[in-house]
This record gives structure tokens, sequence and C-alpha cells, in this order.
């Protein structure tokens, strides 16, 4: 626990964009919703690896959205269910179906299905969102922090620089 | 743009990336090979051996090669084994984990191929621990379980057709059951009889008959006190006489019942052959083991064999064709909602787990013991080979047709597995042509068929678990032959001397483990009535034979008797005769006496009736004398009378003419 919240705060503290922290969250929302090993998340690790994403940020949120896909796994099933068993939808999925390509995607797994439409539907959000966050933190948060004469101290106490380590 | 692309996180991936499939492309044969073993010898329930597996690119196949499936029965032989199994494969289900093979062709397929090493699947440590505590537990019941466990040994055993003479040994036969009833019967009369025989007149006995009756008619009787002495002894000689023929007709008698009684115990002796017969060939008639023993009987042990074999390649290869496993995960995901589930949607492109599309080879066909030289070949092609039908929407569908065959004109097979939905439904059907059988065993006495040209054909279905065969072969051209000298196999190969040609019909019906199975033949026919011919004859000659031996061995059981019995039988008609003469000059003796008396009587009679006769004649002559004088004298008046009366009528007519002539003269005058 330490170390993830280490991690974090050196993650905000340090000196990459927050663009790129934003993305590796919004990325890491697939990873850790969706069902780990499918053919799509090979996609994701490729943009993740390919595109400058912060993957302290990617790896982090990865964690942390596994944790949570506990909690979101019936909504998402919920979804995948509704959408597969939509009539309107089932001359698309039927057509899918017919691909050996897209099958490998098990697009027409309930869960898969759920969860990465959610993840789809939060990438935007969780962009925006996460991005504001880490400027604000740094613009604002971060600053009135490292003023306050107790960070001083903490700072240069032993404790801060094994805290540091953990955070490497 | 291209600030945003990390060329080291790009090389990066690509590079984990190509080590993952080189190290998954490198492992794949074998943890395949480990998957195929262990899974293949769980579903087969012995060990299935691959030599290698191999993967290959350009296009993506597969390369099994030295497959070994051992038999779980017979764990030093195979059940099927092949050299090479090339299979294409189809990369984007695999990448789903899904096996999917467009084309499969085997090389090298053999069928009961001997093994190095034992097929057995050897029991895991623990489950053998386990096992040993079990055992110790009912350590206490051991005794019967050993007992039923040598009995199940037993029962595994006696699905091996037991020959003629272990049926005979174990059947309880009337036949034996008669013929000891005979013997018993036998002992008894011997004993009544042997009484009887104590009670009869020895031989000097029946001498003294003789000469005392002799004795007694010897010379004339001197007179009536003689005739009444001898009269005396003869009676007393007559009752010991009879009291002797008594004892004759007790045994008579005794030797009547006996013959009578045996007769009807030897009637049924002599018909319980064709009993015991009937009984076994009912009992026996392809229960249990199914459809095999009856073919075994008639047929020989071989092609028994192989139906038994093919019963058991289809209750191995049936339940894999249903993924029972498979659909109750399905409804467990079902159930456990969040996991999700896969929903499917209508498709040409079906995907199961697994799928064999096509599966090719040419095998052997198996050799009767007795041929010489290979029967040919048969190309089997196998499609659509998945244990999810319902995904694939196909049944799976077996042709198999004889090629460069030596003995037989066609041969074709044809197949259809259809488990899409249940009740599953297999059906078969079997069409050959021409088939030039040599020196089949028969099974019975030593009897095979020397040659003959047979053409079968056969539907098998099998659902829910049961199953419903037809079949029927013409045998044509057939003869047979024994080297046995025994005499059923003498006569069996004399009546099917006659026999050119016959059908076999079978049917089989109902659970596929115990059917109720029925084959019918006109050979039946066809021997019966020329077996039943000589059988009738020799049956004849050997019940005379027979009777004759068991007359002669009821008189032998006399013993010493037996020439006194014939003595008695002459004895007894010797003193009927005697008797006879005795009674007979008894009677003429006391005629003459009788005779005398009555012809004095006689005499006096005569002459008192001569004079009654005499006065009787004389009393009638002077009665005719007075009678004559009394007519005289009435005819004297009737004569006077008659003419006085003519004389008047004469007067009358005198005097009426000369009144007439008056009375003319009055008229005229």
């Amino acid at each position: 626990m330490f170390n993830f919240v280490g991690k974090f705060f050196k993650l905000l503290n340090g000196d990459a964009s927050p663009g790129q922290i934003a993305l590796g969250f919004s990325f890491a929302l697939f990873i850790g919703l969706t069902p780990f090993f499918s053919l799509h998340n090979l996609i994701i690790f490729f943009f993740v690896f390919a595109i400058r994403v912060n993957l302290g940020a990617f790896f982090l949120g990865s964690a942390v959205f596994a944790l949570l896909a506990f909690g979101i796994d019936p909504l998402s099933i919920k979804v995948g269910e509704y959408l597969l068993n939509n009539p309107d939808l089932l001359s698309m999925w039927t057509e899918l179906y017919q691909s050996d390509v897209w099958r490998a995607f098990k697009f027409n797994h309930t869960l898969l299905l759920g969860s990465v439409v959610i993840s789809i539907l939060l990438f935007i959000p969780m962009l925006i969102i996460s991005r504001f966050i880490v400027s604000t933190y740094r613009v604002r948060i971060m600053k009135w922090f490292e003023k306050l004469k107790i960070s001083k101290m903490l700072k240069a106490s032993k404790f801060y620089k094994y805290y540091e380590r953990l955070g490497e | 743009m291209i600030k945003w692309i990390r060329w080291s996180g790009l090389a990066g991936f690509v590079v984990v990336v190509a080590l993952i499939a080189a190290l998954w492309l490198l492992a794949l044969g074998p943890l395949m090979k480990m998957a195929v073993e262990k899974y293949g010898s769980e579903a087969v329930g012995a060990q299935v051996n691959v030599e290698d597996i191999s993967l290959g690119f350009n296009p993506l196949s597969l390369t099994v090669t030295g497959v070994q499936v051992a038999d779980k029965n017979a764990p030093m032989e195979n059940v099927v084994s092949f050299d090479t199994a090339v299979a294409t494969l189809e990369a984007f289900p695999l990448l789903l984990g899904h096996i999917i093979v467009p084309d499969v062709t085997l090389s090298g397929v053999a069928l009961g191929t001997q093994r190095s090493f034992s097929g057995e699947l050897v029991v895991e440590e623990q489950e053998e621990e386990e096992s040993k505590e079990e055992t110790a537990s009912t350590d206490e019941g051991s005794s019967n379980n050993s007992d039923s466990d040598s009995e199940t040994a037993e029962a595994s055993e006696g699905d091996i057709l037991p020959s003629s003479d272990e049926i005979l040994a174990r059947e309880n036969l009337l036949t034996t059951q008669y013929g000891k009833d005979l013997e018993d019967s036998y002992k008894q009369h011997k004993q009544t009889i042997d009484t009887a025989l104590a009670n009869i007149p020895n031989e000097d006995a029946l001498k003294n008959y003789e000469t005392e009756l002799n004795n007694i008619l010897k010379g004339k009787f001197k007179n009536l006190e003689d005739f009444k002495q001898r009269k005396k002894e003869f009676d007393a000689l007559n009752a010991k006489f009879k009291q002797d023929k008594l004892a004759i007709a007790e045994l008579t008698k005794a030797v009547k019942e006996s013959k009578t009684d045996l007769n009807q115990k030897w009637s049924k002796l002599k018909d319980a052959p064709a009993q015991d017969f009937a009984n076994l060939k009912g009992k026996y008639k392809l229960d249990g083991a199914g459809a095999t023993n009856l073919a075994a009987l008639l047929f020989g042990d071989d092609v028994g064999g192989y139906a038994k074999t093919a019963l058991e390649y289809y209750e191995i290869v049936s339940p894999l064709l249903s993924d029972d496993e498979a659909k109750a995960e399905m409804q467990e995901l079902k159930d456990k909602r969040l996991e999700g589930r896969l929903v499917h949607f209508k498709s040409d492109n079906p995907l199961p787990e697994f799928w064999i599309k096509t599966l090719s080879f040419t095998m052997q066909l198996p050799e009767l013991e007795q041929d010489t030289g290979s029967v040919g070949e048969v190309a089997v092609k196998v499609q659509d080979i998945t244990n999810q039908q319902d995904v694939i929407n196909a049944p799976m569908r077996l042709l198999a047709t004889g090629e460069n065959l030596k003995n037989m004109d066609s041969l074709k097979i044809t197949g259809v597995m259809d488990h899409r939905k249940p009740p599953s439904k297999d059906s078969f059907d079997l069409n050959l042509q021409g088939w030039q059988l040599t020196n089949v065993k028969l099974g019975l006495v030593g009897l095979k068929l020397v040659s003959s040209k047979a053409s079968v054909t056969a539907k098998a279905v099998f659902t829910k678990g049961e199953m419903d065969v037809v079949g029927n072969g013409l045998f044509k051209q057939a003869k047979f032959d024994t080297k046995d000298t025994t005499f059923v196999a003498k006569e069996m190969n004399a009546a099917l001397k006659n026999v050119n040609q016959f059908t076999v019909s079978t049917s089989a019906n109902g659970e596929l483990k115990s059917p109720n199975v029925s084959l019918r033949s006109d050979l039946d026919k066809q021997l019966n009535s020329a077996f039943n011919k000589r059988l009738k004859q020799k049956q004849a000659e050997l019940e005379d034979d027979l009777k004759e031996k068991i007359n002669e061995q009821l008189l032998a059981y006399g013993g010493d008797y037996t020439e006194q019995l014939k003595q008695l039988n002459l004895t007894e008609g010797s003193l009927k005769e005697k008797s006879k003469e005795l009674e007979k000059l008894a009677k003429s003796e006391i005629s003459t006496y009788e005779a005398q008396l009555k012809a004095e009587a006689d005499a006096e009679k005569a002459r008192a009736k001569a004079k009654v006769d005499a006065e009787k004649a004389r009393m009638k002559a002077d009665a005719d004398a007075k009678e004559a004088e009394e007519k005289a004298k009435i005819d004297a008046e009737k004569a006077r009378a008659k003419a006085k009366l003519k004389a008047e009528e004469e007067r009358k007519k005198k005097e009426l003419e000369e009144k007439a002539k008056a009375k003319l003269k009055g008229l005229f005058g």
C-alpha cells in the first residue's frame, strides 16, 4: 500500500507531462476493467509502449482499476448482455461473428464487451479529468505543500529518504 | 507527431511479443504432446503415447508421429496406432484456443498391434494410498468382497464363449438326469426280480413233476377205487404245480412291469438330448455379452471377436462426441453471471473448441486367422469430428470404401453419428459384396467353411443407449469340412455336403450392454432336414442297439437265473400240456363206466317201446276194419237213395211231357 502511495506521489511530483500521465490512466482502464488475457489488450500494450504514455501512470492505473473491476464487473456484464441481445444490433453482431478475426477478440463475451464499452466511454473523461487533476495538483497543491515547514522537515528526515527509495 | 512515438518502447514491445511467440511455438509441440497423452489416456482408460508433435508454418500445420492407443483390456496391445498424422490448422481460431483442423491425413494405421511396454494407466501414488486405506477399512468384509471380485473376474472371463465341452460340463443336462433315473430304476427292478426268482422251482423239481405225472397215468384203471386213488394223487400234484405256476406268474409280472417302466424311462432318455439341445440353444442365445456370443458360436471366435471389438470402439468413441462436460461448464457459466458468457450467433463459420473437418486414412483390413495374405485395404474418410456438434450444426459422417480388395468385390461402410441435440442417434450401414471366404472356423465340432462367396448387408442404429441392428448375409457356393471323427461331426459334415447356399439374418435390439439378439438362418432348416434324416436313421439303429443292450443287460442282471427263466417258460408250457392230458384221461375212464349203465337202460327202454308199438298196431288194424264195414253200409244206402231219386225225377219228367202235349192239343185242337 505504501508502495502504491509512494509511487503515486512520486509520479505526481515528477516531471512527466500531465497529458502522458492522463493517457496512462486512460489506457489503464482497458487493462484493469477488461479480462486481462484478451487480444484487444495486446493492442493497448502496443499503443502504451509505442506512444509516449507514462508507464508509471499506466501500471498504477491498471492495478487500481483491476481492483475496481470487482465492483464494476456486474455492470459490465449487464451492458454486454444488453448489447449482445439487442435485436437492433443482432445483424451487426452476426456479421462480425462470421469473421475469425473479430471472434478472436471475443467480442461476443458479455463481460468483455461490456467492460470494453465502459472503458471506451470512460477513456476521454478519464483523460480530461486525470490531466486536470495532475495539472491542478502540480500548480496548486504541490507548491503549497512544499512551502509548509513540516514538509521541509519531512524532506530532511530519514523517513522521506526511505519514502523516496520506495518511489524509485 | 513523431515526437509522440517512443521508439525504444516500440522495439521493446516487438521484441517481447516475438519472444513470447517464439517460446509459445517452441513449447507448443511438447505441450500438445503432454495434453494429448494426458487427456487421451483419461478418455480411453489406457495409455496414449505420442512420439513427437511438431509445428509447421507454411501452411500452419501439425505433424504427429508414432501414436499408440493402448487397449485397456489388453495392455500389451494397441487398440489403434499410426505412424504419422499431418494436420493443417487454422491460425486465428488457435489464438482463441480453438483447434480447427481442416484436414488430417493418417498413414501407417493399424489395429491390434503389439506394444513393447504395457499400456496400463499408472495409478497415482496418492490414489493407491487411498485405495489401500479403503481396502484396509473394509478389511472385515474382505472375504465377501474377494469372493465377489473373483466372481466379477469369472464374469469377465465368462465373456469368452465357452466350448461345447465346457457348456456340457457346467449345465445340468436332462440326459444325465434321466440316465441316472433309468439306472436307479433298473437297480430297483433287479432287486424285485431277484426276490421273485428265489420262489420259483428249480430244474430237479420240474423234472419230478413229469415223472410223478407219468406214474399216475401209467396203465389202465383196474376199478373205480384205483381211479379215485390216482385222481387224488393227481390233484395233489396239480395243487403243488399251481403254486409254482403262481410263483412263475409273479416273476413274469415283475419282469413285465420292469420292462414297461424301463421302456418309459428309456423313451424319456431318448428324447432328452433333443430337449437339452433346444434348452442350450435357447440359453446360449446372445444374452449378456450381446451379439458376440451367437456369432461366435456359429462363426467362431474370429468373427465374434470382430463384433465385440466394433462395439468396444463404438463405446469409446460415442461419449467423446457429446461434450457433456463442456455443456455442464456452459450451464455453470450461465449460473455465474459475474464471469460473463459467450453469446453465439448464426454462422457459416462455426468455431467449436475442437474440430477436424476431414480425417482420411487407409488401413489394412483385419485378416481372418485362417486366411493367408492380406484381404485388402479400406480407405476411411471421416468428416466433422468434434465434441460440439451443436456448434457446427452437423453430424459426424463416416465413409469407408474397400480398395485393392483381394477376396471381395466391394466393401462400403457409411455412418452418421448425430449428437447435435439429445437424444443422440448414430447409424451405420454395411454393404459387402462377393466376399470369398476360405477356411473359416465354425467353432462347432471342428467344422470349417472351406469356401463360400458371401454378400452381407447390415444396418445399425444406436439411440438413447439402445441399439437396433439388422443384418442379412447370403453365403453362396458353400463347402464345409471337418477333421473331427466324432459321430456328430461326421453326420454334420454329411448333412452339410448337400448345402450349397444359405442365408443368415441377425437382429439385435435393446440396451447396448445387454441387447436381445436373434439370429436366423435357413442353414438351420437345411441342416435340420438333412441332419434329421441321417440322425433319425442312425438314431433308430442306435435305439435298437441300445434297447437290445439294455434288455440284455436287464436279463444279465438276473445273472445265472437267465437260463432258468427260459427253462421256466418251457416248463410252464410242458406242465400245461400234461395237465390237460391228465384231465382228459380221467374224463375218459369215467365216461366208459357211465356208458355201460346207459346201454342197459336203453335196451330195456327199447323193449318196452316195441311192445307198446305192437299193441298200437293191432288196435289200429281193428279200428281200420270196422271203419271199412261202416263205410260199405253207408255207400249202399247212398246208392239206394240215389236210384230212388232218379226214378222220381223220371216220373215227374213224363208227367210234365204229358201235360205239355195235352196243352198243345188244346191249342191246335
